[in-house]
């Protein structure tokens, strides 16, 4: 069973007992299971308390001295509230750290618009030197921070409440796309835990005589064009599935990499506006038009077009 | 009163018609004596492992910043004359990727200081024994970021963390309430308020006892300090003098 905060807990100790430069900071969340890491190395940990754009700034004051700062916490606070702070004091200052966050997206679903976050990972693009990942399962997670948690890049880690709970037969690696499936009907590029609902809506395709390339995309930023242009080279429809803001999400990158090459169909799934419904992840799926059915009317409508 | 410093100050901005000279001349005095008094530093290693740390967080004031750097041979002339041109490294904010010496890339207030706690902690994390200091100004106090880390600063005793106040007033404009000293005391912090452009008062503020809080000097300065025209809150704020002027400025300097 996936639980991605629980594994963010378990690979700090495992990279704190290797690393001495390590040092965990969090918002006043998490510090339940971070528990062991606390008492383990009390110097490097600090529950600094709820004050997310003063956390990044110490972080950067952290890494100006040549420590690797790690700062978590929910979303919307530690990416929205304190871009200016992660923008100015990491990105312009050229310092690097990593930020891990939990209820990105809606996956806080009960506690209403002031806990969601669709801009998170657009935002985290947009800087100089940043890496930016949707990592949906505790392998991943493991496997990318490892990659590059002490690269002096920015590195960001959107922990998702809703893990895929799909298995790699492959290797995991910063900034490469997953081929789950190979097909040559249409293309399924899914980021982060709409794996599951990919997965969901592939199966029944497939049933209906159809087959599927399904994409997994984990890293969002250095995005692998190359994989993902020859899936759409393929199929020449296209459906990308993201729990982030349609305005500025993966779609978009998926449009520039295929820019200026043979004509295709591409249909977008994302967060259209701000979604003020409560309940749990997968009526909010509903209301945001990401569940499996979505995806299914979406690929049947591309799959019934007939090119001209 | 440094008043070769000032006219300095008012020269490269004259020259590049960029830069705060009220700002500059408030702090110059405090800036010159860290560098000439109290910084450990070595001119020809800027990372140096044991030096102690300056963030100038109220970044619009670097004018002050860059003539004590040239005073003191950590800056040349050339790098001065080309403040705020093309090819330059100098502008009207520090940039820690260009100058060396500058620890923290400052302008948008408020960050500074969170970068200074952070510095404050990580060397304690460490087990170094440098010092920081963090110079703000009493406007930039109406940035929350400066509270939060001033009430963390203090919950982690950062006694290796000298944070000083431009106390100049501009805080007052908008917000008549002026009670910086209680705020501090009030926010945990050790409290020395003092005269920043008298060297005696200079020189016993920054000569007080190890103490296990963090420490606040708050300087009593004048915005624009030395010239009459330039001092107060008015229209200098952000103002460039013409070439008479400058030659005022000058003359009131001499």
């Amino acid at each position: 069973m996936n639980n991605l905060r629980q594994a963010f807990a378990d690979k700090m100790i495992e990279v704190g007992e290797a690393d001495p430069n390590l040092v965990v900071m969090v918002g006043d969340i998490s510090h339940g299971i971070l528990k062991p890491f606390a008492a383990k190395f009390p110097s490097r940990y600090f529950n600094i308390g709820i004050c997310e754009p003063s956390i990044v700034g110490i972080a950067a004051g952290i890494a100006a001295t040549g420590l690797i700062p790690v700062a978590h916490t929910i979303a919307p606070f530690l990416i929205e509230r304190s871009f200016e702070q992660i923008k100015l004091d990491f990105a312009y200052q050229q310092l690097g750290g990593n930020f891990i966050t939990v209820g990105g997206a809606f996956d806080y679903a009960q506690l209403g618009c002031s806990h969601h976050c669709y801009s998170d990972v657009s935002l985290m693009c947009q800087l100089d030197n940043s890496i930016v990942t949707s990592p949906a399962s505790d392998h991943e997670f493991s496997v990318l921070f490892s990659q590059v948690y002490n690269r002096g890049t920015i590195n960001y880690f959107k922990l998702t409440e809703n893990p895929h709970d799909f298995t790699f037969s492959n290797p995991i690696e910063i900034g490469k796309a997953v081929q789950i499936k190979e097909g040559t009907d249409i293309s399924i590029i899914a980021v982060g835990p709409q794996l599951k609902q990919a997965l969901v809506a592939s199966k029944q395709l497939e049933s209906s005589g159809y087959t599927v390339d399904l994409i997994y995309i984990h890293t969002i930023k250095p995005f692998d064009t190359q994989s993902v242009v020859a899936s759409i080279a393929k199929t020449k429809k296209v459906i990308v599935c993201e729990e982030l803001s349609a305005h500025s999400g993966v779609f978009d990158l998926v449009l520039r990499c295929w820019a200026s090459q043979d004509k295709a169909q591409f249909k977008q799934l994302a967060i259209h506006k701000m979604i003020h419904d409560y309940g749990n992840y997968e009526e909010l799926c509903q209301v945001a038009g990401l569940a499996p059915e979505h995806i299914i009317s979406a690929a049947n409508k591309l799959l019934s077009t007939v090119e001209n | 009163m440094n008043q070769d410093l000032r006219k300095r100050i008012a020269e490269i901005i004259f020259k590049s018609k960029e830069g705060h000279i009220p700002s500059s001349y408030s702090i110059v005095d405090i800036i010159n004596y860290l560098y000439t008094d109290i910084l450990a530093y070595k001119s020809d290693q800027p990372q140096w492992d044991d030096r102690d740390y300056f963030i100038l967080s109220k970044g619009h004031g670097c004018a002050a910043l860059w003539v004590v750097l040239e005073k003191v041979g950590l800056l040349c002339s050339s790098q001065l004359e080309n403040y705020s041109q093309f090819g330059g490294v100098l502008g009207g904010h520090p940039d820690r990727t260009k100058v060396p010496f500058v620890e923290a890339s400052t302008g948008s207030l408020g960050h500074g200081m969170p970068m200074a706690v952070g510095t404050a902690l990580a060397l304690k994390i460490k087990q170094q024994e440098n010092r920081v200091f963090c110079l703000v100004g009493d406007g930039e106090c109406h940035e929350g970021t400066i509270w939060e880390s001033a009430h963390i600063a203090a919950n982690r005793e950062l006694d290796n963390l000298t944070v000083i106040v431009d106390w100049n007033q501009s805080a007052a404009q908008l917000c008549p309430i002026d009670d910086l000293p209680a705020k501090w005391k009030s926010f945990g912090w050790r409290v020395i308020v003092f005269d920043g452009h008298d060297l005696n008062s200079i020189k016993n503020a920054f000569s007080q006892g190890a103490c296990s809080k963090p420490t606040v000097l708050i300087a009593k300065n004048i915005k624009g300090k030395g010239v009459s025209f330039t001092q107060g809150h008015g229209a200098w704020h952000h103002k460039i003098p013409n070439e008479s002027e400058l030659q005022e400025i000058f003359k009131a300097l001499t």
